[in-house]
């Protein structure tokens, strides 16, 4: 029996019970739409994270410091996975990271595949407010270096030139908080930027500087919906205020990590592996992403749990409705061993029966789950992600379909198993028999 | 082109043992009519049925044109009921949600012919049953003496060497019974099928070369027709 007449009598044989093939088919639907549009919503919302990461944390850039411990003191204490560290007694302070010597930068700036070498300058600002008014708002100063700002898409105005001083990118959210309607609006505009030295002595008030800035540009809605981007030159005159120490960022206090531009995102890990070479800590953006990866495979494994479980039980049916099918048709599959059909041919019918009602229910169910993802995404961008128009929280890629279609066949294929074997084993006398 | 020897087969019935066939020796010769008379219970369909290939024999040896169907497989057996043989039996056993065109088509579906090829040669069988103004009908919308002309064109549409029918008059009014057993003779007699016929009528048997009367799974006597003629 040719491929194309097994696929032809299932579908002659599922449009003879309409209903139950319609019911059937149901079951495996709702499970496979509810399998792809919950991996699709982790999937975006992970696309999200790794995109807003890659924005911090360039792909093509290697994190330098005196030991991989120090960066978990700048991300309050992740872990990174390993077992927490034992401290002593006087260690473990946050501020206390070490500062790298410039033997150790020169060792980092001669590597191979290193195009450039800029602190990462580390700064806390109290408040933030637009020239003329009198609304403080929070804030979070990032000094970047030019060629991370030129990665950042803006929605007005233009990037910091190189070496520019007092200039700054505000993050599109401060539009709202500074009562400005068009993005263009805020250019030429000036912010203050207050800062409070980050050690006072007890019982005095700590000290505070205002800097002004010039609005150059206005970046588009991302996470980071606080920070104000600066030239690294300025970053490194306010942090030595903030520490209270004009030593900061000189030949005798140098940076403490080091943000290091590679020619090519593809020598990370080995730029990363020769800095620990160097006896220093070295962390890439795929490190972090790395362990977003973990966190949101675990998400989905529990997400799609609940669409496996649909699936399972949609199976039950499936099984049901051919060992049903078989008692109908048991003279039909009498006659058919009559006229030359063998046990191999019969199980092949049967099985291939649970294999159209899988791939059908595969098929509509990422339909519907493909629609009910872009219904999500078009009410999510009109109420609670209206800041997110270009994030789409619900993402389909080809896989994900090809996947579900490919999962419901496989488990409506296990499902018939056992009753095509059964079929496969009738006695083609009893069966001919049969009333 | 039939040969049984010493065939057995046996059923276990709620621990009694039921000889179905009890040491069985017969030999048909190509383009025979040999009908099969007995009481139920006797054997004649299970004969039938082993010569067939739809069951095998406990005991013993049965070939059929030179393929010993003792020790064929599932496969090998199938292939043999579709191209050697072709059933035809008493309740038609038609397929009532196809055609009778679909209907007489199935084995060649088996025999992996296209769909192209099927229905030419489908319709081409059944224009010799006289069947042409039929091929769209569901086996409901026709009588007794069709839906029996299209279950032989279904049995005859892989050309097979045997024909094995079981009481194929049998649901049958008298006249048509008649008509049925004239396009049976016609078949063995023009065609040269050989020809196997399970029967309780006697008048029936008048038309058969030779009649075998079966009682408790032996062949009690065989009356050659030719020679008592």
């Amino acid at each position: 029996m040719s491929f194309l007449d097994l696929v032809r009598n299932a579908f002659s044989n599922l449009r003879r019970r309409k209903l139950r093939s319609f019911l059937t088919i149901s079951a495996v639907v709702i499970g496979a739409s509810l399998v792809s549009l919950l991996v699709s919503l982790g999937i975006g919302a992970q696309q999200f994270l790794t995109a807003q990461i890659k924005a911090m944390m360039p792909p093509d850039t290697v994190m330098v410091a005196s030991s991989k411990e120090a960066f978990d003191i700048g991300l309050g204490g992740v872990g990174f996975g390993n077992a927490p560290e034992e401290v002593s007694d006087d260690g473990g302070v946050p501020f206390s990271l070490e500062p790298l010597t410039l033997q150790e930068i020169e060792a980092v700036r001669a590597l191979e595949h290193v195009e450039r070498v800029d602190p990462f300058v580390r700064l806390t600002a109290e408040s933030v407010k637009l020239q003329g008014s009198d609304k403080n708002f929070r804030t979070r100063i990032r000094p970047m270096p030019q060629y991370q700002v030129e990665d950042t898409e803006l929605v007005a105005g233009r990037y910091l030139t190189e070496g520019s001083r007092r200039e700054c990118i505000i993050a599109n959210q401060y539009l709202d908080s500074f009562g400005l309607e068009q993005p263009e609006d805020a250019i030429g505009k000036e912010v203050i930027i207050r800062v409070r030295q980050a050690i006072s002595f007890i019982g005095l008030p700590s000290e505070v500087m205002d800097y002004n800035f010039g609005i150059v540009g206005v970046t588009e809605k991302t996470l980071s919906s606080t920070q104000i981007i600066i030239s690294i030159e300025d970053g490194m005159e306010i942090s030595r205020f903030w520490a209270d120490n004009p030593a900061w960022y000189t030949d005798d206090i140098p940076p403490a990590i080091l943000q290091v531009k590679l020619e090519d995102s593809g020598y990370a890990d080995q730029v990363a592996q020769a800095v620990e070479d160097l006896g220093l800590g070295a962390i890439t953006s795929n490190d972090v992403l790395g362990l977003i990866g973990t966190i949101f495979t675990i998400i989905q494994t529990v997400l799609s749990a609940f669409g496996l479980i649909a699936l399972g039980v949609a199976s039950l049916g499936i099984i049901n409705t051919l060992i049903m099918a078989i008692y109908e048709r048991t003279r039909e599959i009498g006659v058919m061993k009559a006229v030359g059909a063998s046990r191999g041919t019969i199980r092949l019918l049967f099985t291939m029966e649970g294999v159209i009602i899988g791939f059908l229910g595969g098929i509509i169910g990422v339909g519907i789950g493909y629609a009910l993802g872009l219904a999500i995404n078009s009410i999510s961008h009109t109420t609670f992600l209206k800041d997110f128009e270009t994030f789409n929280i619900s993402t389909f890629p080809w896989w994900l379909m090809v996947g579900v279609i490919a999962l419901s066949t496989i488990v409506a294929l296990a499902a018939a198993l056992y009753p095509a074997h059964r079929a496969s084993r009738l006695d083609p006398i009893e069966a001919l028999r049969y009333e | 082109m039939i040969e049984l020897h010493d065939v057995w087969r046996l059923y276990r019935m709620g621990g009694e043992t039921i000889n179905a066939l009890a040491s069985i020796d017969l030999k048909v010769s190509e383009g025979e009519f040999v009908t099969i008379v007995g009481p139920s219970g006797s054997g004649k369909s299970t004969l039938l049925n082993i010569i067939g290939g739809l069951d095998t024999p406990t005991m013993g040896r049965i070939e059929v044109d030179g393929q010993d169907l003792s020790k064929a497989s599932d496969r090998e057996l199938s292939l043999y009921r579709n191209k050697k043989v072709g059933f035809i039996f008493q309740t038609f056993n038609l397929q009532p949600t196809h055609t009778a065109l679909e209907n007489v088509s199935l084995p060649l579906v088996f025999a992996k012919v296209p769909l192209w090829r099927r229905k030419r040669i489908a319709r081409e069988v059944m224009k010799t049953m006289e069947l042409s103004d039929r091929l769209r009908h569901k086996p409901n919308q026709l009588s007794g003496g069709e839906r029996q002309r299209v279950a032989i064109a279904r049995a005859l549409v892989n050309d097979p060497k045997i024909l094995l029918a079981d009481e194929p008059t049998g649901n049958l009014d008298s006249k048509t019974g008649e008509q049925i057993m004239e396009l049976l003779t016609r078949l063995n007699k023009e065609r040269g099928i050989t020809l196997l016929l399970v029967t309780h009528d006697l008048k029936i048997a008048d038309y058969a070369d030779r009649m075998l009367r079966m009682l408790d799974g032996q062949i009690a006597e065989a009356v050659d027709r030719r020679q008592a003629l």
